[in-house]
């Protein structure tokens, strides 16, 4: 490994994107069309980020669907394929990304196989960014007025801890290295967690396994994807277009989940203890279905390991081969001194999910979890980044005057007025349309901040 | 002002009821060896929009061939139930966002991002289609007024009350040849006449609203003719103020300024123009 004593590059007021997934092509893209220079850094071969299914960090498996449709999910100015169906592959999700850089020619501002080893603060609010050459190995340092950090909160496996967990003598995985049903084929199988993943991975677990466990902490509402022949997401927004209040919407939908599925607990579920919208939705149709043909036995929490033998909270136990923690991930900043990201225990607290309190050129995109399709919104936070940084540029005191109105709303969040369970899934959950909401005040805040400080 | 100083985020009715799909006729001509050019040299590709009751075809006939031969890709679409697309059937169910998402989909097929090139109704789509991504350039040829096409129903409704009557009644803009052409000879432009189909007529009366556009970060060209007897002068003008720029006037041509005798004038101002500033 070469490390140069030279200066960094200085770039000027070119800005470093972190990260090829969504969030860092938007965020790209935008700072392009916003006439702001900027370099791209991907550490894997290929652009896609999660869904870029050979990746390293990709947490995607083979069967990965999209769970939300392709209105909202769909960058706006670049609607997916008529061709593609409502709820896309992975496969697809890549190919489309793919066509998405080759159109704004974001190749060319990107470099692959680079990864980005250190992002460091330096006088005047810029950034020396080291990245490395996998490839070769070689570091280089170059400086940067501005960083945008879009390196995904879904890689980093949060592994959970039971008694007893060191001694069984099965086999632990972490959905993170699920890639394919290959893993559960003719085993006894429990999946633990009743995220999208966890569901998933119990309906493959049940089509290949030979018994299939599927514990949760709590009952949930599981969504269907279509409900009286519309994607449900559609029909949820439809509800929002129409202004129809939370409370009401509640009715609505847990009177169309009881119409279409059915009582959940005569299919041997759990009632959920928490409203609807209370926790990040679920979105799968199968996952009853199997439950009421017996190929998945819900179980309730896992309370010890013994040997071969796993025992619930609930006093049953059930043998088992292998077990899929379908547990989540947790947000990691590996290239960064985290408390920059204004961390509150593990997670940072953003001010509209996006401005740090502690840098105004420091900026995340990607670190949210709507309750629906998310790349309309990697659409508009890029939007936001770089409408900001061209401020910056152009007229720092109205560039100044909104990012302290940004910070002084560092703990605003975005709930749609529900009160989310408290679990680390939810720290970056949002309501989709009140966050967009936010976000078109905020553009027009900035475009008004500009005018103001022009005249 | 009929502008919006930021952009518009919130799009409910694109995310809570999405067009349908409709089948695409996507003419092009690109000359040889464009596409191995690089690309930040190469001339940008052009995307035709065709108006009301017009399609892909108008612009085949001169335009797409003499802008080849001076070296830009050139691309037409036919919106839905207009030249050889589908939706013939459902045209009478079809609405402006329905032909905003056909261009937008033919968009995304295209190489690099386009000079969006619309004639009338079609320069009002393009309008709405740079209103949610950002062209390389924005070419508005006798544009269907921005501020709603009232005055032009109105001056309808004055000379030729029976065809305002058709329209009321959900019928196709009736669409004469002295409307659309000052100097063809007879047979050709009843040719072109003949080859005029069907509008939807929610969209004839979406065109009688005024629009809101935000923002548009691309260069804006206006193009008019004072001799177009279907969008006025004072039209045009509303349209070139709403983008701060002046329009370029085109006398002795009609409406139709792709099709009419001296198309070449208005054609050689667009690629100039495309050249000097996108």
């Amino acid at each position: 490994m070469t490390h140069s004593d030279t200066e960094p590059l200085d770039r000027g007021g070119a800005w470093a994107v972190i990260g090829a997934g969504p969030h860092g092509l938007s965020a790209l893209k935008a700072l392009l069309q916003a006439g702001i220079d900027a370099d791209g850094f991907e550490r894997d071969a290929d652009l896609g980020g999660n869904w870029n299914f050979h990746a390293e960090n990709s947490r995607v498996y083979e069967s990965t669907h999209l769970i939300s449709t392709k209105p909202f999910t769909q960058f706006p100015d670049f609607p997916m394929p008529d061709s593609y169906p409502d709820y896309p592959s992975h496969w697809q999700v890549h190919r489309y990304f793919r066509s998405y850089a080759e159109h704004f020619g974001l190749l060319d501002h990107l470099l692959l196989n680079t990864e980005v080893v250190r992002v460091v603060p330096v006088a005047g609010d810029r950034w020396d960014v080291t990245v490395r050459d996998r490839a070769t190995g070689d570091e280089r340092t170059m400086q940067y007025a501005g960083v945008v950090v879009a390196n995904g909160h879904n890689w980093w496996p949060k592994i959970p801890q039971y008694p007893g967990q060191d001694t069984f003598t099965g086999e632990i995985r972490h959905s993170a290295q699920y890639k394919s049903a290959d893993v559960v084929r003719g085993k006894r199988v429990l999946v633990v967690g009743a995220g999208n993943t966890g569901c998933d991975v119990a309906v493959e677990s049940a089509q290949n396994a030979k018994e299939t466990y599927h514990s949760t902490r709590r009952g949930y509402y599981y969504n269907p994807k279509y409900a009286f022949g519309r994607p449900s997401d559609q029909t949820a927004d439809l509800m929002l277009a129409m202004r129809i209040p939370l409370a009401v919407r509640r009715v609505m939908f847990k009177a169309t989940l009881r119409l279409t599925v059915g009582d959940f607990t005569k299919f041997g579920l759990r009632k959920p203890d928490h409203a609807f919208f209370e926790t990040h939705p679920i979105v799968n149709q199968q996952l009853v279905y199997y439950v009421g043909h017996g190929d998945i036995k819900p179980k309730p929490d896992i309370d010890r390991f013994d040997g071969a033998t796993v025992h619930f909270t609930d006093g049953t136990s059930a043998d088992v081969d292998t077990v899929v923690f379908c547990t989540g991930y947790l947000a990691k900043f590996p290239f960064l001194d985290e408390s920059l990201l204004n961390l509150e225990g593990d997670h940072p607290v953003l001010a509209r999910q996006i401005f740090t309190p502690a840098s105004p050129t420091l900026v995340v995109s990607g670190l949210i979890q709507p309750d629906s399709g998310q790349w309309t919104i990697a659409h508009w936070q890029g939007v936001l980044i770089a409408t900001y940084a061209a401020v910056q540029a152009t007229d720092p005191a109205a560039a100044e005057h909104f990012y302290d109105a940004m910070v002084g709303e560092v703990d605003v969040r975005f709930t749609g007025g529900t009160d989310y369970k408290d679990s680390t899934r939810h720290y970056y959950e949002i309501a989709h349309q009140e966050y967009l909401q936010a976000l078109e005040r905020d553009l027009e805040r900035l475009g008004d901040a500009a005018l103001v400080s022009a005249r | 002002m009929i502008r919006r100083r930021s952009p518009k985020v919130m799009r409910l009715w694109d995310w809570s009821l999405p067009p349908t799909s409709a089948h695409r006729e996507v003419l092009s001509i690109v000359p040889e060896g464009w596409h191995d050019e690089p690309r930040a040299t190469r001339k940008p590709p052009l995307l035709f929009i065709h108006g009301l009751a017009h399609g892909a075809w108008c612009w085949r006939e001169h335009w797409m061939p003499a802008a080849a031969e001076r070296g830009f890709p050139t691309y037409a679409v036919s919106l839905r139930g207009h030249g050889d697309s589908g939706g013939r059937k459902r045209i009478g169910r079809t609405l402006l966002r329905h032909y905003v998402h056909d261009v937008m989909q033919t968009i995304t097929e295209l190489p690099q991002p386009p000079v969006l090139v619309g004639h009338s109704m079609g320069a009002l789509i393009a309008q709405l289609v740079a209103d949610r991504y950002q062209p390389r350039g924005l070419a508005l040829l006798t544009p269907a007024p921005i501020q709603g096409a009232a005055g032009i129903m109105l001056k309808l409704a004055r000379h030729r009350p029976l065809d305002a009557a058709k329209v009321v009644a959900g019928g196709t803009v009736p669409l004469r040849a002295e409307d659309l052409f000052t100097g063809l000879d007879e047979t050709t432009a009843a040719r072109y006449v003949d080859r005029l189909g069907r509008e939807s007529p929610w969209a004839q009366y979406e065109l009688l609203i005024p629009k809101k556009i935000g923002p548009v970060r691309a260069p804006v060209l206006v193009v008019g003719t004072p001799d177009d007897r279907v969008v006025d002068e004072a039209a045009v003008e509303v349209t070139a103020e709403t983008y701060g720029v002046d329009p370029v006037w085109i006398p002795g041509i009609g409406h139709d300024l792709m099709l009419d005798a001296g198309w070449e004038k208005p054609l050689s101002v667009v690629l100039d123009w495309v050249d000097d500033r996108c």
